[in-house]
């Protein structure tokens, strides 16, 4: 590669080099300086209830055990044997008490400790030998409002610190009511793409524009008799905290429309004056309006659908999908299970909007086979206007949710943290003051708050 | 159904409530073989019933097939969890996420898409072969109902060198109208954990 990655991208003008989609040691350096230093997404705390529930998943592609001890700390630690190697647990989830690794029978206690093995005496008599130097190594963990977060980097920032004031802009979906959030039972929803990872990453983080044709299909029968697809820039923007992005419009329900349930629109009308309470009107607008997210590098969502998902990557032209629906733990039951199946029927591999995407993607990264293809920029150079500048909203806010600007800065954030040797040479956005639920932000000017 | 998708009014289409979608979930959840097999005569209508169906599904002729669905259709493929023997929890249940939890209404919303003629990425068409196999079919407490079991390899190719099988296991209630059947309930259990496909831009 490069000497830099911020060759790759010139964020200011709007072009990416299209070799970030496609070369073997750019994503070597991913999973290096990406991958294995930043707060990535492992589960939420409703998966891991009780005391000794775990689940695995990835963070980058090394694969980590996500279990919840008998003192309810949640612990994240790899999973691989550290006596030769091999995967110590082949559940997706469940309940234990230890975990055996199948090779040696070497165990392993729901803290990653190494407890015991066949013929334990001779390792005792094994000069130098010290159980404690062969646990499973450990991540940090931290969570927000529910979502557990991971990092294998003790010199990384607090988890705080890394999502800075976009947790404002997180509580539109996580703190809309009393008593926090949860998953939807019955596991993740899991698929692969013939794509790299930034991809949808970048599509979540600031792409409606591509809504206006791609789905043009999927949103038909939901919304062909109310005229289609209506995305504009007016009332509408992006949001920049940190790399992570957030574009929406103040739509209320512009996203929640399109899966077609009536009762789901009913319900969310029932609950706009208590949420207005709670966040004020701007972030109610924005609970289930037609809306995008991605928390970098690779954790997405959707207001409206309340599809969570992770694109884990899986080598540069390949990326698995796992996602899930949250809904506010005190949602009646029905409403939550019209969407559950509300958020399958839109935004799963079945979803007659996801159905759309994931050969776009395929396609934007296997062209890159070609050696002239793959020598040329990508575009991102739409955005109609400025960056706001009255201090109104928090992070980088430009008006208009048809830009490229967040899908910039994303790629400025990604060429930075791949350049950074250290921490100390990672810019974070300074935080206005510690975020609470309570408005603390005027809203956009003109806005009735 | 009207193969015009713009403007269609999907409120009074066919459909279940959520209790009876469940009811129908835990009803093939139990089908296990265990009724009387049915003739070799009605095994022969049931078998030219799925090939139909299979022919239809292979030519792109959704509407045709729509109308082989029941009112009372409930059409489900549940996600798959790699859990341990020992684990408790039952592996299917009615409350999982799923890939397809379906009524005909929902149907009908997804033949809907494929008309609206603005699907890109069926354009061109994906060339699709349904196989189906190991036919069983037993009779039911209900009269003109079976219960029915069934092997599918579900093979799609399109572009130059994009392709996908899936194979997997039906479990169906048919229903006994005119010379021929319709399908009422059906369970689709997929042997794959994480899907090993970009989507289900298909019916099974």
């Amino acid at each position: 590669m490069k000497q830099t990655a911020m060759e790759y991208v010139d964020w200011e003008r709007g072009r990416v080099d299209r070799r970030i989609f496609w070369e073997q040691d750019i994503y070597e350096r991913e999973l290096e300086r990406i991958f294995a230093r930043s707060w990535l997404f492992v589960g939420h705390e409703s998966q891991l209830e009780k005391p000794g529930s775990f689940l695995t998943t990835y963070m980058g592609e090394d694969s980590v055990i996500v279990s919840r001890g008998d003192d309810m700390e949640v612990r994240v630690f790899l999973n691989s044997c550290p006596h030769r190697g091999n995967r110590v647990c082949f559940a997706d989830s469940g309940e234990s008490r230890s975990f055996t690794c199948n090779y040696h029978g070497w165990a392993f206690g729901m803290d990653g400790g190494l407890k015991k093995m066949p013929k334990m005496g001779l390792y005792k008599n094994t000069p130098g030998f010290k159980f404690a130097d062969w646990g499973l190594k450990r991540a940090r963990v931290e969570s927000y409002k529910g979502l557990i977060f991971a990092n294998f980097d003790e010199e990384a920032p607090s988890l705080g610190d890394w999502l800075g004031d976009f947790r404002w802009y997180l509580d539109a979906v996580l703190d809309v009511e009393e008593g926090g959030t949860e998953f939807i039972d019955g596991g993740a929803t899991r698929s692969v793409m013939d794509c790299n990872w930034k991809f949808p990453a970048d599509n979540f983080v600031g792409d409606i524009y591509h809504a206006l044709w791609t789905h043009l299909g999927g949103a038909e029968p939901t919304l062909g008799r109310h005229g289609g697809v209506i995305v504009e820039n007016e009332d509408s923007w992006h949001f920049s905290v940190n790399g992570h992005g957030l574009e929406s419009n103040n739509s209320f329900y512009g996203n929640a429309a399109t899966i077609g349930d009536r009762e789901i629109l009913r319900y969310m009308r029932s609950r706009e004056e208590a949420i207005t309470k709670r966040l004020g009107e701007f972030r109610t607008k924005m609970w289930g309006a037609v809306a995008s997210s991605t928390i970098f590098p690779n954790f997405s969502f959707l207001p409206g659908y309340f599809t969570f998902r992770t694109y884990q990557p899986k080598g540069p032209h390949k990326t698995e999908i796992h996602a899930w629906t949250l809904v506010p733990k005190n949602m009646p039951e029905e409403i939550k299970d019209r969407f559950r199946r509300g958020s399958m029927r839109t935004f799963s591999p079945s979803g007659i909007l996801e159905m759309d995407d994931g050969e776009n993607w395929e396609y934007s990264t296997l062209a890159n086979a070609g050696y002239v293809t793959r020598n040329q920029n990508l575009c991102y150079e739409l955005s109609p206007a400025e960056p706001m500048t009255d201090g109104a909203l928090p992070g980088i806010v430009h008006e208009g949710q048809l830009s490229d600007a967040n899908q910039r800065l994303f790629y400025k954030r990604w060429a930075e943290i791949m350049d950074a040797d250290s921490w100390a040479d990672v810019p974070m956005a300074e935080q206005s003051k510690p975020v609470e639920r309570e408005d603390e932000f005027r809203g956009p000017v003109g806005a009735s708050s | 159904m009207n193969a015009k998708a713009k403007g269609i009014d999907y409120s009074d289409y066919p459909t279940l409530t959520i209790a009876q979608s469940k009811e129908a979930a835990a009803q093939l959840l139990t089908l296990d073989g265990n009724g009387k097999p049915v003739s070799n005569d009605m095994l022969v209508k049931i078998n030219a019933f799925y090939n139909r169906e299979a022919r239809l599904l292979d030519n792109d002729r959704l509407d045709d097939w729509y109308d082989m669905l029941a009112d009372d259709l409930f059409y489900w493929l549940p996600l798959r969890e790699n859990r341990f023997r020992r684990d408790k929890r039952p592996e299917i249940s009615p409350d999982n996420m799923a890939m397809f939890d379906e009524t005909k209404l929902d149907i009908a919303v997804r033949i809907g898409r494929f008309n609206s003629n603005m699907v890109w990425t069926e354009d061109p068409a994906t060339r699709h072969v349904y196989m189906i196999s190991n036919l069983e079919a037993f009779e039911t407490d209900v009269e003109g109902e079976y219960e029915v079991h069934s092997v599918f390899t579900q093979y799609r190719n399109r572009s130059d060198r994009d392709d996908a099988t899936l194979m997997g296991r039906r479990r169906d209630i048919i229903r006994a109208k005119g010379d021929s059947f319709e399908l009422s309930r059906r369970l689709i259990l997929l042997q794959q954990s994480v899907l090993l496909t970009k989507n289900l831009t298909v019916f099974f």
